[in-house]
């Protein structure tokens, strides 16, 4: 545990250090960018509200890759089950009107079906045919992408807009504030705990993650791995439905095109950063949702554009993975030659 | 007739940015390297191609930028995955990220626009005409008069299945893919042969790069390797990294995206045809996972 | 005579705090057979792989015919003419023997052009110069175990070593593949090779070496001339106290018929029949030994009676239940399953000990999970881990560290623990004692006869015929795919059986 820590501590310093090499280089002052990134995203009440509210989208679609990958399940889909969440939340609140009380729920199953119905399509692919659901879910993020994008050119176009959207949503659905804070955050941090309950409590999770670390084991052993493997890539898919339901429904109250499948990526990376833990995912996720949303605030105050925050977040990745392996060996060595020395007198 | 010249046409340079890139990633396969990181080297090095072309007045300058852009990620690659054995499937993700974002930032920073660069002071790569070729009646449209990066592709085919086959390379190459400890023990470090298959991918993602932002377009667009990376991996898989294989298979996607662009002037929306390259990359890959079952059970 | 190999003080850490050569020193002459001898873990291979270059020393010096060497990687060892065969035979399976031979030193042709015709040649004139009879086209995925070991060695002779170091080479090898290879090594040896061979097998050391070295956790115990010592000697220098080499099985009398296999065939995708007609019965009390070269249907074997594959014909039946089509957690109420391999199917290595013990019982015993069988009970769950930890003397340091954190031993221990706790009729071992050192072998040949004496069905499988003949009241023997021998133990010998699994029948005299 204390390595996990240090790992992700030292990880952040030496990624943003190298971030701010290449601000240097550019002309830019680090540590002016850096106080205005974090002053935008986490030092005043609203500003660490919007960054949490930010964040759903991200945690969501990281517990989604996080639960996969540690059960053994390649589902790579998220960014297409994020739209397609968001696609079927958006239809059920154009034409279904019920008080907001029920409304809201709805549209909340419908989320989390348009994600479901688009990972069970690839489970189907998998189950019956033998199709490796990595190529699976890749091309079908790109092809819910195109579909999406048709959706809301044609059939579900607001006419009254000047770019590809929809119409805005039944206000009964949308979810409101309290104070600074968004209720999208009640849904996720619900999401979160749910999922953290199952993933570690039920006999089911257990299963998953001994299917996911040695699923021969855990067949040998009497678990049911093709029922669970399902299973998985069904709670996953709802997980990121969700997060595009919940996208819409805190935020535009409409289907946009660019709407946010660069959230379910982002989720992906995180995930890997987090090592499919699921409390390092929320954490994790926090943490790159500061970046995010301080780096637009940052370019207000600095000029340092704002695209500058992927790739730092590119390099924080792969430093903070390949530091995690790095640190390992490093300590069996010290341990190695200190036990040598001893030896050796 | 003119339909099919069109589609022909159609399949060809939709076949090359594929066929490059699958071929890089085929020597990375065969090394036994999980290498999803062409998408990235594709996109870098169309920036590059731009970047050169644009400011060195010269598509040649263009060409080798491209090259050298895609390497750059490439070396990235190497640093991670081989030397501080961070996980290769972790360093592609990030890698490809890295690409997006980066581009996106020079787009803004050194073109000063966003979504895309298109300028006449872009010089694209030209077409080759073979005069011997070019008489044949109808064929000789087709045989000459392609992009140069066409023939090129042609030439890397040939020259990537006599190298993986034929020489000490690439038995060495497939011995690190069969059995990486085998290669260590018999004096070959499996390292150096991955190291290279790398910058061989590098090299060829940067011929792909080159083709798309110079040859296929005469721009940059945002993200415009638009999943081809992808699809190229699904090739050197569905083949088992065969470079005969890779070349069938990316006629057959380039003619999917052919097709989807021929299907627009039949008013059929640009989404739908667009999907079409990556629905076909599903039914060849329910072919493939067919065929594989039967053989299991 | 000079020292050709001198070791001086070697020490080797496997971190953290492994102390796997602990200030060995030792020396080598030349033209000897020099055997290095001891339990498993205690050091011989890491000793070899340390003077090959295959893992970096801790501390301490090696000398090569007088100078000091310090090989980083196997291609130094082998430019100076010393080479080592692995116990995992490493070839490239889907190469054939002249390309595994030249892998590494490929004669080339033009535009890097591999020279096919001239490796040929070459491969051929080495393999008819050592006299051994190797196909230099034969594919090396497709040919024996004892020809892989050959084309391994002339993959070295090939690059003119002059030292040969071979680890436990007769592991792989049948009793009537073994002369052979010792007269091979004796052709080499008056040839003026040197050779060093790991083995654990007394017999074999006391007939082929000239000398031997004895180690013993991590510590050089002593060198010794062949011709002056025996097995009990050995065995004593090697395990520091007198070793029992006689059976400890009692007499019993078994029961009624617990498992039966009616007809059990296999035939592979490929139509080749991995598995004939096999009618097999194990009874209550009573320990059957399938013995067999693997390769020869064991594999097929146990994945059918587990139920990862379905066989083509015939029927499995447990204590009168059919289980021939049954899934994997239905035949778990019956069979508890050991498997060979303990990393890739018994256990997950990352996993806590917690975690690993309490697999099958989370499904199979209720008292395991609580509100509707959705949840895990977490209490019960640490008690039956405690329970496994002090009626199988597990020693570890706590439940919750991951598995791979026990030694080898101890990760069998839970592992047999887990299932044995099952309770149920029927025990499937395959090659349980495998990779475990001396006290961990008796230990587990304790708990097995144990379970006969509770009446328990056990079938165990087994590349160790020793083992065999130590706790089993019958011996079957497997070959092609078939059942060639069924006899009491009383009634045959190592060598019979041994030429039943070479030779698929009983020997003519």
């Amino acid at each position: 545990m204390r390595q996990k820590f240090l790992t992700g501590i030292s990880g952040i310093l030496i990624a943003l250090l190298i971030g701010a090499v290449i601000m240097a280089s550019q002309g830019y002052d680090p540590f002016s960018t850096y106080l205005a990134l974090f002053q935008y995203s986490l030092f005043s009440l609203y500003s660490f509200a919007t960054t949490v509210k930010n964040s759903t989208p991200l945690i969501l679609t990281g517990l989604s890759a996080s639960i996969a990958f540690a059960s053994g399940v390649v589902n790579l889909g998220q960014p297409g089950q994020l739209v397609m969440g968001a696609l079927l939340a958006t239809l059920a609140g154009l034409y279904i009107h019920l008080p907001p009380a029920l409304e809201i729920p709805l549209l909340i199953l419908a989320a989390m079906l348009g994600g479901v119905l688009w990972s069970g399509l690839a489970a189907f692919l998998r189950r019956a045919f033998n199709m490796s659901e990595f190529i699976v879910t890749l091309m079908l993020n790109m092809i819910a992408d195109f579909f999406t994008t048709w959706v809301i050119s044609f059939p579900l176009w607001d006419p009254k807009a000047f770019s590809p959207m929809t119409p805005q949503m039944d206000q009964a659905g949308w979810l409101p504030d309290i104070g600074d804070f968004s209720t999208v955050i009640f849904f996720m941090l619900l999401a979160t705990a749910i999922s953290w309950f199952i993933f570690n409590r039920w006999k089911a999770g257990y299963e998953w993650r001994m299917g996911g670390q040695n699923s021969l084991f855990a067949r040998l052993g009497g678990c049911n791995v093709e029922r669970n493997y399902v299973a998985v890539m069904l709670i996953t898919g709802a997980l990121a439905g969700l997060a595009g339901g919940l996208v819409v429904m805190g935020g535009p109250h409409r289907f946009i095109k660019g709407l946010g499948a660069n959230y379910a990526w982002d989720g992906i990376m995180i995930a890997i950063v987090a090592n499919n833990g699921l409390v390092a995912t929320l954490l994790y996720g926090i943490f790159f949702s500061a970046i995010q949303t301080g780096a637009l605030g940052m370019e207000l105050i600095t000029n340092v554009p704002s695209e500058i925050s992927q790739v730092l977040q590119a390099v924080l990745v792969l430093v903070i993975v390949a530091g995690r392996e790095y640190l390992n060996t490093l300590l069996d060595q010290i341990q190695t030659r200190r036990r040598a020395r001893e030896r050796t007198i | 007739m003119r339909v099919l010249t069109g589609l022909i046409l159609g399949m060809i340079s939709g076949a090359t940015p594929i066929l490059l890139a699958a071929l890089g990633g085929a020597f990375t396969y065969y090394a036994g390297v999980f290498n999803i990181a062409m998408e990235g080297m594709m996109l870098m090095a169309a920036f590059f191609a731009v970047l050169g072309s644009f400011y060195l007045h010269s598509w040649l300058a263009g060409l080798f930028l491209a090259i050298v852009g895609s390497l750059l990620l490439a070396l990235i690659f190497i640093l991670f995955a081989v030397v501080l054995h961070t996980d290769e499937f972790i360093t592609g993700i990030a890698l490809n990220l890295f690409a997006l974002g980066a581009t996106i930032y020079m787009l803004r920073q050194i073109f000063k626009v966003k979504g895309a660069f298109n300028d006449p002071g872009i010089i694209a790569i030209p077409a080759l005409h073979i005069p011997g070729l070019e008489t044949i009646p109808w064929l000789g449209q087709i045989l000459s008069g392609q992009n140069l990066v066409v023939y090129l592709a042609l030439l890397a085919t040939l020259i990537s299945a006599y190298c993986v086959f034929r020489t000490r390379f690439g038995l060495r190459l497939r011995a690190a893919g069969y059995n990486p400890a085998c290669l260590d023990t018999s004096g070959v470090p499996t390292a150096r042969i991955r190291i290279q298959s790398l910058l061989v991918c590098g090299v060829l993602c940067g011929l792909a790069g080159a083709y798309l932002s110079l040859g296929y377009v005469r721009m940059f667009v945002e993200n415009m390797s638009a999943g081809r990376g992808w699809i190229s991996l699904a090739a050197v898989i569905l083949v088992n990294g065969n470079p005969w294989g890779i070349a069938i298979i990316s006629l057959v996607f380039g003619f999917f995206d052919g097709l989807g662009l021929f299907l627009q002037s039949y008013n059929i929306a640009p989404q739908f045809t667009a999907m079409v390259p990556y629905l076909a990359t599903l039914v060849a890959l329910y072919f493939y996972s067919m065929r594989q079952r039967k053989k299991v059970t | 005579m000079d020292d050709l190999i001198r070791f001086s003080h070697l020490v080797k850490v496997y971190p953290p705090n492994v102390l796997a050569l602990d200030d060995v020193s030792a020396s080598f002459r030349q033209g000897e057979i020099h055997a290095v001898v001891g339990e498993n873990g205690a050091g011989k291979t890491t000793l070899m792989k340390v003077f090959y270059g295959l893992v970096p020393r801790s501390a301490g010096e090696i000398f090569y015919r007088d100078q000091p060497v310090n090989f980083h990687q196997p291609g130094e060892a082998i430019a100076q003419g010393i080479g080592m065969v692995h116990q995992e035979i490493l070839l490239i399976p889907e190469y054939t023997v002249w390309q595994n031979i030249i892998l590494g030193i490929e004669p080339m042709g033009w535009f890097g052009r591999l020279d096919e015709k001239k490796a040929r040649k070459q491969v051929q004139a080495k393999i008819n110069e050592f006299q051994f009879n190797l196909d230099p086209d034969a594919r090396v995925g497709e040919i024996s175990v004892s020809a892989r070991q050959k084309v391994e060695i002339i993959k070295l002779l090939y690059r003119n070593v002059s030292v040969l170091i071979l680890d436990e080479p007769t592991a792989v090898l049948t009793p009537q593949e073994i002369p052979q290879l010792f007269a091979e090594l004796g052709r080499l040896r008056d040839n003026g090779h040197t050779i060093l061979f790991i083995s654990h097998r007394l017999d074999e050391v006391l007939e082929l070496s000239d000398r031997i070295t004895v180690m013993r956790r991590g510590k050089m115990v002593a060198t010794v001339e062949a011709s002056t010592t025996d097995k009990v000697e050995l065995a004593r220098m090697m395990v520091g106290r007198d070793v029992i080499f006689t059976s400890r099985r009692q007499q019993s009398q078994p029961g009624q018929v617990v498992f039966e296999a009616n007809h059990l065939s296999y035939k592979d995708n490929e139509g080749r029949e991995r598995l004939k007609d096999i009618n097999l019965q194990v009874r209550a009390g009573e320990i059957v030994g399938v013995a067999g070269v693997e390769g020869n249907g064991q594999f097929e074997l146990v994945n059918t009676l587990i139920g990862l594959t379905a066989p083509t014909l015939g029927r499995i039946t447990v204590s009168g239940n059919d289980l021939t089509h049954a899934p994997i957690l239905e035949r778990r109420r019956f069979i508890s399953f050991v498997p060979q391999d303990r990393g890739k199917m018994g256990a997950s290595l990352v996993a806590s000990i917690l975690e690993n013990s309490i697999m099958t019982h989370h499904r199979l015993d209720e008292r395991f999970s609580i509100w509707k069988g959705l949840l895990l009970n977490d209490a019960f769950a640490r008690q039956f881990t405690d329970r496994l930890e002090s009626q199988f003397s597990v020693s570890m340091a706590s439940k919750f560290n991951p598995f791979r954190s026990l030694s080898g031993g101890n990760q069998q221990k839970v592992i047999l623990g887990r299932e044995l706790l099952l309770s149920s009729p029927f025990i499937l071992l395959d090659q349980p004692t495998r990779g475990l050192d001396v006290g961990s072998i008796e230990y587990v040949h304790q708990l097995v006869l144990q379970m006969r004496a509770e009446g328990r069905a056990v079938l165990i499988i087994s590349a160790d015929l020793e083992e065999l003949f130590l706790i089993a009241d019958r011996i079957v023997v497997l070959y092609r795919g078939q059942i060639v021998a069924n006899m009491p133990v009383e009634t045959t010998s190592v060598e019979q059986v041994g030429y039943y699994m070479l030779e698929g029948r009983g020997e003519t005299v």
